[in-house]
This record gives structure tokens, C-alpha cells and sequence, in this order.
């Protein structure tokens, strides 16, 4: 059908060169004991066995794990409670819901984070602690991916159509959001889900700004190990990027099945 | 029944505070903040008067325009190229382009300053072997520095913008492409005259994400220069979190013009793509 392109492969494969070279050259640096010439010297994997008997290393870990829970599931509630009034019972609040979730987009971490610091820093409440200053800039910070994951999942399953069906079969309401709407679309959850958590391990801006250097998570541990040795900090470099292709193979996974499902049932 | 329903509007509730608590309010409070003297109550312009006097933050907002739309141009020019590529070309390859480009599209923030580190520092690899090979362009190369660190914006544009343009290609049809040969056209022709108009839409609002996201870039800045250096969010951030005395007023008119500059962009791209999407007499 279409003949080969010896110019489209040609700059495929340069886009792709230029964009993996330096995930390369870091993965190569991580192995080695020291690379100052032009080749590396000293083969060994002690960058990672330090790294994994270190303390600091692990706790900033575990942290990075914990802080993507209480945000993603808080702002899933949230948005799901939110989206089961609007949709049922005021669509016309819909459209402000949807301009209240997607203003993060434009108001990215630098902006938010400092609005957040210098409002709540003096008080002296429960809002001036820095941990859930962090979450609550977290929760706004994944609103969008969130927002649009849910509200695309409503979409593709129907749900009016599936509640007036379940209201027939005698169920209330809010059990046919519950019982039935959303474990339809608990894939289209689970998906951006996985994308705040990708967006969470990967933020420095926010705890940086938020948080201080008080509770570390990998991205902080990366940049002060960066500075100090820089064959340690690039093992964490490799397990940071790690952690972040296998949450993206994930999402992509699970995207593309959820695409052949709808084909099949059409 | 009115009153039944009603009840139901306390399930807004929670959404409601967190968005008030997170997002709006400390919107509000920054804008207005910016028109206050730090400490003082009552209206004022001189922060806004610091902004645009101080050749510090002249420097800042110039320096970030301009990374910003130079990044955003190249990358929109590669974006093009290998979303064209893919387009043309199909087989195993593109199942391969698009992976790594979704890969990539996460390698963002301190990872990718490390990276750079490694590559093009003062001791990079790079650098080692342009100073073995003796070829200065690259053996001199600094990446401390708004050109050096230009490169970074490149990259971190290329996999956003492709990943973006490349839904939109779908849209330019064979059928166009052969009529445009029937006719004598070459291949330039049609994409000068028929491809890259249908596109400027997509090609618009690309752009104008390109640009928003170079505009606010922080992280990977910061972990090569810290403080030091003129850029919009640097300084921003900066403002609050510096070991001096905290100047939410400045931060303020600093945030308010970055999220003017922002809006800015947006309108300009809107009216454009709305001018080419009057042009054509697409369905």
C-alpha cells in the first residue's frame, strides 16, 4: 500500500537516537566505578548494592509511595462525588466542576506551590503543617488527569442509560452509581490513576517548595546525591526511570485493551 | 421533590473545599497579595513597578519569553518532521517510535538535569570527547547557561509535541496527496499548500502547550543553577522560599505576569487557528 520512506525511517531513527542517548550514556555511567575519559572503567553494580542497603535511600522510597496514596484517593472520592450530582441531578454545575478541574493545567507547580506556601505558612492551624499543605497541592496538582479519566469512563459506558436501567430493576440511585456505574469504569480509574502516580513521583517542584528538604522523596534524594557522587545518583537516576516506564507501560497497556474491548463490543 | 434533590448538593461538598482550600483561594490571595506592599494593607502598584524596573526580573521575564518560544519553535518543527515520518511510513518502526516516545515523555525534572549532567557538564562525557578529538565546539561547550541550557528545553519538547501532532495527521487524506501529484504538484508543494494548512490548527495549539510548559520548566533548571539564574519560575520561587525575608507582594506581580504571559499565548494561538479553520471549508 504504502511504499518505504527511506527519509521518514531516517528521521524516526534519528528523533529516536537523539531522545535515548542520554538514558543510555546515564544507565552505561551507573555500572561502572568511574567514567572520566571517553570510555568507562571498572565494571560493578556496588552503586546499587550501596543504594539498597541505605537507609535514607529506602525511606525516601517508602515516602514517595505514600505520598501518591491519600491524594489519589482522596481526590478520586471527591471527583466521582461530585460528577454522580452533576451529571444526575445538575448538569448545569457540570460546567463549572470541569473549569474547576482543569485550571491546574495552566497554573503549573511553581505557581500553585508558592500560592499555597505563603497563604497557609503564618496560621497557626492545621493547614500550616507542611505534609498537608503538600497533599492538598497534590490533590490539585492530579485534578485534571483525574477529572478527565472519570469523566471519559462515564462516557464510554453510558451511564445515564446504565442507571435508568438499574433504577427499572428497583435499585436507588445512588447504589446504581456505586454498585454499577463505577466498577464499569474502574479500568478508566485505575488508568489515571496510574498517570497521578507518575506525576507524583516525578514532582520536585511542590515538595521542594512545600515540604523543604524535611521529608525527602527519590526525586530530592536524586538531586542531593547528584550532588555529592555522581555514580551513586545515577543508579537512582536508573530506578527512578525504571519505576516511571513501568507505570507508563501500564497505563499504555491498559489503554490499548480497553480500545480493542470497545472495537469488539461494537 | 425540589427540596429531595437538594440534599443532594452536600456530595459537592468535599470537592468544593479542597478545590477552595488548594486552588482558588490561593489564587486569589497571590493576585491580591501582588498589589500589596509586603506587611502593608491597602493598594498599591509598586511591585508591579519593581517588576518592570528591577533589570533582574526585565531579565527574568525576557529570558523566559524567550527560551520559551525558541524551544517551542524547534520543537514544533521536529514534531512535525517525525510526526510526518510516521505518518508517511508504516511498519514495525512506528510501533518502536511510539513507544520510546511515550517512554520519554516521563523523563522530565532531576532526572533529566542528571542526565545532562553526565553528557554535557564540565566534565561530561561529551565535553571529553570533544576536548580528546579536539573539536571545540564541543569541548567548550557550557551547559551553565541560557544557550547551553536551551538544548534541555529541546529535548523535554520533542516527545510532548510529537506524541501531540501526531493524531492530527490522520486527518490529511491520501486522496489530497494524489490529487495534488495529478495535478503536477510535488511533495513540498502539498505540504507547503495543503498539509501544513490543514494542520496549523493542531500545529497552533501544540505550540501553545510547548510554550506553557517551557515557560513554567522549574525543576531541571534548578537542579543545574539553583537561584542563580534569570528565569520567570526561578524567581518566583525564589521570592518565597529564599533564605531572606519572604516577598510575597513581588512573587505575586512575578506570578501574575507569568500566568498573563500564559493567557497571553493562549488567545494569540485561539485567534490564529481560528483565522485557518475559516480559511479551509473543512467538515
Amino acid at each position: 500500500m504504502k511504499k518505504k520512506n527511506p527519509g521518514s525511517i531516517a528521521v524516526m531513527l534519528l528523533v529516536m537516537i537523539y531522545l535515548l542517548i542520554p538514558l543510555v550514556i546515564s544507565i552505561i555511567y551507573s555500572v561502572f566505578k568511574k567514567w572520566t575519559g571517553i570510555l568507562p572503567e571498572g565494571f560493578s553494580i556496588g552503586n546499587y548494592t550501596s543504594l539498597f542497603s541505605d537507609p535514607n535511600f529506602l525511606a525516601s522510597v517508602g515516602r514517595s509511595v505514600g505520598m501518591c496514596i491519600v491524594p489519589i484517593l482522596l481526590t478520586i472520592i471527591i471527583v466521582l462525588l461530585a460528577l454522580f450530582v452533576t451529571t444526575i441531578y445538575f448538569p448545569k454545575l457540570e460546567k463549572y466542576v470541569q473549569i474547576i478541574c482543569m485550571i491546574p493545567y495552566t497554573i503549573q507547580g511553581v505557581i500553585l506551590s508558592v500560592s499555597i506556601l505563603s497563604l497557609y505558612v503564618g496560621t497557626k492551624s492545621i493547614l500550616s503543617n507542611r505534609m498537608v499543605m503538600l497533599m492538598g497541592a497534590y490533590c490539585i496538582v492530579i485534578l485534571p488527569y483525574i477529572y478527565q479519566g472519570i469523566r471519559n469512563g462515564m462516557r464510554a459506558v453510558n451511564m445515564l442509560t446504565l442507571i435508568e436501567a438499574a433504577e427499572m430493576l428497583g435499585a436507588s440511585k445512588i447504589y446504581a452509581f456505586f454498585r454499577v456505574v463505577v466498577p464499569n469504569i474502574i479500568s478508566a480509574i485505575i488508568v489515571s490513576s496510574l498517570l497521578a502516580v507518575g506525576i507524583i513521583f516525578g514532582d520536585y517542584v511542590l515538595i521542594r517548595n512545600l515540604a523543604g528538604t524535611s521529608a525527602p522523596n527519590m526525586q530530592i534524594f536524586l538531586y542531593q546525591t547528584m550532588k555529592s557522587d555522581s555514580t551513586k545518583a545515577s543508579a537512582v537516576f536508573v530506578i527512578i526511570m525504571f519505576v516511571t516506564f513501568v507505570i507508563t507501560a501500564i497505563v499504555l497497556f491498559l489503554k490499548s485493551r480497553e480500545g480493542k474491548d470497545r472495537v469488539q463490543k461494537k | 421533590m425540589k427540596r429531595k434533590t437538594y440534599i443532594y448538593l452536600l456530595a459537592l461538598v468535599p470537592f468544593l473545599i479542597v478545590a477552595m482550600l488548594y486552588e482558588i483561594v490561593p489564587l486569589i490571595t497571590v493576585i491580591l497579595k501582588s498589589f500589596q506592599s509586603d506587611g502593608g494593607t491597602g493598594f498599591t502598584l509598586e511591585n508591579y513597578q519593581a517588576v518592570f524596573s528591577k533589570l533582574l526580573y526585565q531579565k527574568a521575564i525576557l529570558n523566559s519569553l524567550k527560551i520559551s518560544l525558541t524551544s517551542a519553535i524547534i520543537g514544533i518543527i521536529i514534531a512535525f518532521l517525525g510526526a510526518r515520518a510516521a505518518h508517511q511510513h508504516q511498519g514495525k518502526l512506528n510501533h518502536i517510535f511510539m513507544a520510546v516516545l511515550n517512554m520519554v515523555s516521563n523523563f522530565a525534572g532531576i532526572p533529566l538535569a542528571f542526565a545532562y549532567m553526565i553528557l554535557l557538564g564540565n566534565a561530561g562525557l561529551i565535553v571529553s570527547i570533544g576536548k580528546e578529538f579536539g573539536i571545540d565546539m564541543l569541548a567548550n561547550y557550557n551547559l551553565y547557561t541560557m544557550n547551553g541550557m536551551s538544548l534541555i528545553y529541546v529535548y523535554f519538547q520533542i516527545p510532548l509535541s510529537t506524541l501531540l501532532l501526531i493524531p492530527a495527521f490522520d486527518g490529511v487524506q491520501k486522496q489530497w496527496k494524489e490529487a495534488c501529484t495529478l495535478l503536477g504538484g510535488t511533495q513540498g508543494l502539498f505540504w507547503r499548500k495543503v498539509g501544513v494548512p490543514v494542520l496549523m490548527p493542531s500545529i497552533l495549539s501544540t505550540f501553545s502547550v510547548l510554550f506553557a510548559n517551557a515557560l513554567a520548566a522549574y525543576a531541571t533548571i534548578y537542579a543545574l543553577m539553583m537561584d542563580n539564574i534569570a528565569l520567570l519560575p526561578v524567581q518566583i520561587a525564589g521570592c518565597f522560599t529564599g533564605e531572606v525575608r519572604i516577598r510575597a507582594g513581588l512573587g505575586g506581580a512575578l506570578s501574575v505576569v507569568m500566568m498573563l504571559i500564559m493567557v497571553i499565548m493562549i488567545l494569540i494561538t485561539n485567534g490564529l487557528s481560528k483565522q485557518f479553520q475559516k480559511g479551509g471549508n473543512r467538515k
